[in-house]
């Protein structure tokens, strides 16, 4: 007998399936959400807070047109505080190649009709107090913003329990019953939840989620590494990637960038994956310091490291499957927090309606249909041996 | 990079001890204390509860080397042992392979003074990182003047820093009644020696002698509140608690003090082995988390090894370094025995010199009389006190779980928002409820305020203290200024091999 049944069963309480909850829960589903741990207390929480229109990933721009959208009444829509801050974000060119790619990125964002316009050092100065003379330029989004990553998460989760929806925390997922290729159960710890749809948003475990079902999803988990400062004056509200870093000044105050060389690693579905920092953060701090030598003496208060997962081309994963055909993937390929009101509300439609009106062709599974289980050592995206 | 056989962190008495005890052996040692600490550190409280009680000689490197070496007379023993003894060098970080990190090509240290950072290689590694007080909250202790047992004690004997004329101390067990006789021999008054129990707690000779020094002792008592003037503490008003633990209206009484110490409890400072993956498990009568270890002080990493405080400590402990030395001197034969100095038959006769029960130092329930403590000052100050003072986030908003105060946002009373919702399937987590309200999330890391945080969740949730999990620990584990931890020994391959963001290298760079 299920302990539980649900309209739709989300498979993960990160940034990707609560918001996807929250809006089938708003639309009036019942909706349940299970996670091996707590809400957001992976990558989901502990990321750069970035929220952006870009065009390095041109396929993204109607979801991040849509996100930003989404995102400026957010916190009104779920009731709990997101701090989102919509200030614009810029990218700084620190060397010949950099600055010669802004004007190959401007071009390509006007021709989508974003808002962005190049920017000289003076005004970088201007907008980034304590910035580094050694900028040549840079690239302003005027919709670009940042947000605080574990109050978001635990917006939507709670603006979810609010509408009724249930979270099962601490509960993992052991097996996905099909019958009529349907999968009518999510077998859990807690016991099977029975379910009509059900969406796996399980970040890194993706693939190993879709494995239960027979059917494979190629991504690939990988460690990635920020840093955080104590407070720094005077303050900056604008969104900031240059000298090989991204990151924001927190309302707080605090500096949080990250970058760096990742790391390809594995997971699996029962633990929950190690959290090490390496000395990467000596390097990461350095880069800051050049970037922002106003804020040199800040202090360095922690760091944090977590794991994401990456599609073959970097690109986000969003699609029905053909069999089981009441399962949805969800994966976000590291850009999951930016987008995850338009990832919700897409999510929402293919439920409801079996389609979308905001523009996801590109990012369905068909498009890795030569990927085999073997891709990763072919891409070279596996894991160092371990030496000692 | 350089690499080192055997490296002791903590140049205390069981650091110390333990670094001696293997360099006889014949090992190369490295023994590494922070102290002295530079002052814009001890400003932020790290690593001690200093309360800004010190004066400009901190700023003095050379008078505090001078003064931290004559503090400490088995330095010099260690130095003619053959120790290679770094003082002034902070341990920030420790790093090794794991499943989700496999890019180092052995564990290493990220090491620090005050002017650059590096990191060295080791085989074996001692942690003796000693402990630190308890910190819990009364109004007014955001003042100068507020300080710790422990943190007093460094700037009284080993900084002769310290800038206290008239103090309270908080805790009548053996770490308040010690810290007391030490502050009345340096010349300090000792306005009053306060506790919640309703008898003191600790040596009973110890007490009489303070009654006898004419140091009034206030059983049944707490603070309700520092009142100072230009944030310096200047008198402190005591108030009576009944059985039930809440403050006795009418009974306050106003004593003149510059200083109030808390010394209520001490916690191993178990931040590097956190980081290490060391297993560590909670036990109340050894100060809270402390790191699971075998007979001869290793830990559940292999060529790591524990002694003193750091192992587990309680108020018992701290007036007797017996136990630390043996500790020390147990972990220093381990350790030269597995790098193959000595054999096991040497290890076993010297290991026949110490107490058989060297490994377990005497054990005394804390977080019983850490609640009473925490609930009177909660009582006796309102629910408005400063849990962490970092991000001034009160006792009432950690367990309304409201969200930090310069957003202003109003909360709707009907909603979700609270422990329940939070923590459904689980016991309630620090680290979330860290981040949604920022209670431990400034300069001192928590240093402060984890255990009143701790003991405030669990109680609010209905959560046993032994189940809340520990408030995770993230190097750097002392704040490092941006340009003190910036790489002078970065390769130029790291440069060029810079990613802009994901790019096909799993290679972590010098």
């Amino acid at each position: 007998m299920p302990v539980d049944s649900a309209d739709v069963v989300v498979i993960g309480g990160g940034i990707s399936g609560l918001s996807s909850a929250w809006f089938l829960a708003r639309a009036g589903r019942e909706v349940v959400v299970v996670d091996k741990g707590m809400v957001g207390g992976e990558a989901s929480g502990r990321n750069g807070g970035m929220v952006s229109e870009r065009v390095d990933e041109p396929l993204l721009i109607p979801m991040a047109v849509e996100a930003t959208e989404l995102w400026t009444t957010l916190h009104e829509e779920l009731g709990h505080p997101t701090e989102f801050v919509q200030e614009g974000r810029l990218q700084v060119a620190v060397t010949e190649e950099e600055m010669g790619s802004l004007f190959a990125e401007r071009d390509e964002a006007l021709r989508h009709g974003l808002l962005a316009e190049l920017v000289d050092p003076a005004e970088i100065r201007d907008m980034i107090p304590g910035i580094t003379e050694r900028t040549l330029g840079g690239l302003f989004f005027a919709n670009g913003g940042h947000a605080n990553t574990q109050l978001t998460v635990q917006a939507y989760a709670w603006a979810l329990q609010d509408l009724g929806g249930r979270l099962y925390q601490n509960t993992t997922v052991t097996g996905l019953r099909v019958v009529d290729d349907k999968v009518t159960s999510v077998e859990t710890t807690a016991g099977d939840i029975a379910a009509d749809v059900v969406v796996g948003a399980a970040g890194p475990q993706t693939g190993l989620m879709a494995d239960l079902v027979g059917v494979h999803v190629p991504v690939a988990p990988a460690r990635v590494e920020i840093l955080a400062t104590a407070p720094v004056e005077p303050r900056f509200p604008i969104a900031l990637v240059g000298n090989g870093l991204y990151g924001h000044q927190a309302v707080s105050g605090n500096l949080i960038f990250g970058g760096g060389a990742h790391e390809w690693t594995e997971v699996d579905l029962i633990t929950s994956p190690g959290k090490p920092n390496t000395p990467l953060i000596r390097n990461i701090a350095r880069r800051l310091a050049e970037l922002l030598p106003g804020a040199a003496d800040a202090p360095v208060i922690r760091s944090w490291a977590g794991v994401v997962e990456q599609a073959p081309d970097y690109r986000p994963i969003i699609d029905i499957l053909d069999h089981p055909s009441n399962y949805i993937v969800v994966t976000a390929s590291a850009h999951g927090f930016g987008i995850s009101p338009a990832t919700g509300k897409v999510v929402s439609d293919l439920v409801l309606y079996g389609e979308t009106n905001i523009d996801i062709s590109g990012l369905g599974l068909n498009r890795f249909a030569d990927y085999g289980p073997d891709w990763r050592e072919k891409r070279g995206w596996t894991p160092a041996p371990l030496r000692y | 990079m350089e690499s080192r056989p055997l490296v002791v962190v903590g140049a205390g008495m069981s650091g110390t001890a333990a670094a001696i005890e293997a360099a006889r052996s014949g090992v190369r040692v490295t023994l590494i204390d922070e102290n002295p600490i530079p002052a814009s550190m001890a400003a932020l409280n790290v690593p001690q509860f200093f309360g800004q009680r010190f004066n400009a000689e901190l700023q003095d490197r050379a008078l505090m080397l001078e003064r931290v070496v004559a503090a400490n007379d088995a330095l010099a023993e260690a130095e003619a042992a053959g120790v290679d003894v770094q003082l002034g060098t902070c341990v920030w970080g420790a790093f090794r392979n794991s499943d989700t990190s496999r890019v180092l090509d052995g564990p290493q240290l990220g090491l620090a003074d005050q002017d650059r950072s590096w990191l060295i290689k080791y085989d074996r590694l001692i942690v003796a990182a000693g402990a630190r007080d308890l910190g819990l909250a009364f109004a007014g202790w955001d003042q100068a003047g507020a300080v710790g047992a422990r943190g007093a004690q460094r700037l009284l004997e080993s900084y002769q820093a310290l800038t206290s004329r008239r103090m309270v101390i908080l805790g009548s067990g053996d770490l308040g009644l010690c810290t007391a006789h030490q502050a009345l021999d340096s010349g300090i008054d000792i306005a009053a020696v306060v506790d919640v129990s309703a008898a003191v707690r600790g040596d009973e000779t110890s007490s009489l002698a303070l009654r006898e020094a004419g140091v009034r002792v206030y059983t049944s008592h707490a603070v309700k509140q520092a009142v100072g003037s230009e944030g310096e503490i200047e008198s402190v008003v005591l108030v009576a608690i009944d059985d039930a633990g809440e403050p006795v209206a009418g009974s306050e009484t106003v004593v003149a003090a510059d200083t109030v110490c808390l010394a209520i409890g001490l916690v191993p400072n178990v931040e590097l082995l956190s980081l290490l993956g060391c297993d560590l498990r909670f036990e109340s009568d050894l100060g809270g988390y402390v790191p699971v270890h075998d007979g001869w002080m290793q830990t559940s990493v292999e060529g790591v090894y524990v002694a003193g405080d750091v192992a587990g400590c309680n108020e018992d402990v701290t007036h007797s370094g017996e136990i630390a030395r043996n500790q020390g001197r147990l972990a220093g034969i381990a350790a030269a025995e597995s790098l193959g100095a000595i054999d096991r038959d040497a290890a076993l006769a010297r290991r026949r010199d110490l107490p058989a029960d060297v490994g377990s130092p005497t054990r005394s329930e804390n977080h019983a009389s850490w609640t009473r403590w925490s609930q009177a000052l909660v009582s006796a100050g309102g629910p408005g006190l400063l849990a962490c003072q970092c991000e001034q986030v009160t006792c009432a908003e950690l367990i309304d779980l409201e969200p930090p105060r310069y957003l202003q946002w109003e909360s709707d009373p009907e909603g979700a928002r609270g422990l329940r919702t939070l923590a459904t399937n689980a016991s309630v987590n620090p680290d979330q409820v860290k981040r949604l309200t920022r209670a431990g999330m400034g300069h001192c890391q928590g240093r402060l305020c984890r255990e009143q945080v701790a003991l405030l969740l669990a109680e609010e949730s209905g959560t046993d203290i032994t189940d809340m999990p520990l408030m995770s620990y993230r190097p750097p584990v002392r704040p490092l200024p941006l340009r003190v931890m910036w790489p002078h020994d970065e390769p130029e391959q790291v440069r060029s091999e810079w990613p802009k963001w994901f790019s096909p290298t799993h290679r972590v760079l010098g």
